[in-house]
């Protein structure tokens, strides 16, 4: 499956904001979807989410290998108004902003099928 | 890790903000002459020339190699080595244009260095004082501009 079309499928999901790939090494975006509900004159979230999330999603690795657990399968981050989902593919990571009330079942299969794909 | 020594008082709060968010390694913040403003990563003042002298030379040829090639000059360069990473980019404040280059390695990434870098650049904009320290072009004199802002930022030669 193309990045692009990898983004696509994700954005879809209901409950899903903003869907994007990201270089796992550098933290830079690879491939977006638009963001959901966001206004042109308001801050985009997007490159400073995908920046963290794949630093965080770097350290949760190495926690998880000096657990030894091996490499985790799924990462989601739960706050006031949403989740930050993050599933490893090989060189990059994919990422979703994802609503409160969203199927996170949905969503996890979603991603983690998009990720065992020819990213 | 020690705390920034600055030639200028202002600049130092960014910078050790910058220094941790991003998890920098060692960093400089310079004018484009070559004169160091602030550092943190780095105990001999000699280093800190030699990073002067590179980055205000790399500036330079990269500013006019895109000037070249895209018609503007290139704002940002960085170069990933085995272990260290090297981040270069220019950031203004209220005119007055500055360099800086930081070293980061796998504790960080490109992105949050560019997130927390974009932080810096506001901070700098906002902490910059009425009252500018006058900074003087190009005086011919690189090597006594050098050592002027080393003096300022490790003490005089002697008693560094």
């Amino acid at each position: 499956m193309k990045v692009s079309q990898v983004v696509a499928t994700l954005s879809h999901v209901p409950g899903v904001v903003a869907a994007m790939v990201v270089g796992a090494a550098d933290g830079l975006i690879v491939e977006t979807s638009a963001m959901l509900g966001a206004t042109d004159g308001g801050s985009d979230p997007r490159k400073h989410t995908a920046a963290l999330a794949a630093y965080l999603y770097a350290k949760v690795t190495r926690a998880s290998d000096a657990a030894r657990l091996g490499k985790p399968a799924f990462m989601r981050l739960e706050a006031e108004m949403g989740h930050i989902c993050v599933v490893g593919a090989r060189d990059v990571v994919l990422v979703t902003i994802v609503t409160p009330d969203a199927n996170l079942g949905r969503v996890r299969l979603d991603m983690m099928t998009a990720a065992k794909g020819d990213l | 890790m020690t705390d920034p020594t600055v030639a200028e008082a202002w600049v130092a709060a960014p910078l050790r903000r910058l220094k941790e968010d991003a998890r920098l390694i060692s960093g400089v913040l310079l004018y484009p002459t070559g004169r160091a403003v602030g550092q943190f990563g780095f105990s001999n003042a000699a280093d800190v020339m030699s990073i002067c002298a590179l980055t205000s030379a790399i500036n330079a040829s990269s500013r006019e190699l895109g000037r070249q090639l895209d018609g503007k000059p290139f704002y940002e360069l960085h170069h990933a080595g085995a272990d260290r990473q090297v981040f270069m980019a220019r950031a203004t404040s209220g005119g007055q244009e500055f360099l800086f280059v930081g070293v980061f390695d796998r504790e960080s990434s490109l992105g949050v260095v560019e997130i927390y870098f974009a932080e810096f650049q506001k901070a700098l904009e906002k902490l910059r004082p009425e009252k500018q320290v006058p900074v003087p072009g190009p005086s011919g004199d690189f090597e006594g501009e050098l050592n002027r802002s080393l003096d300022a930022l490790f003490g005089p030669i002697g008693k560094r």
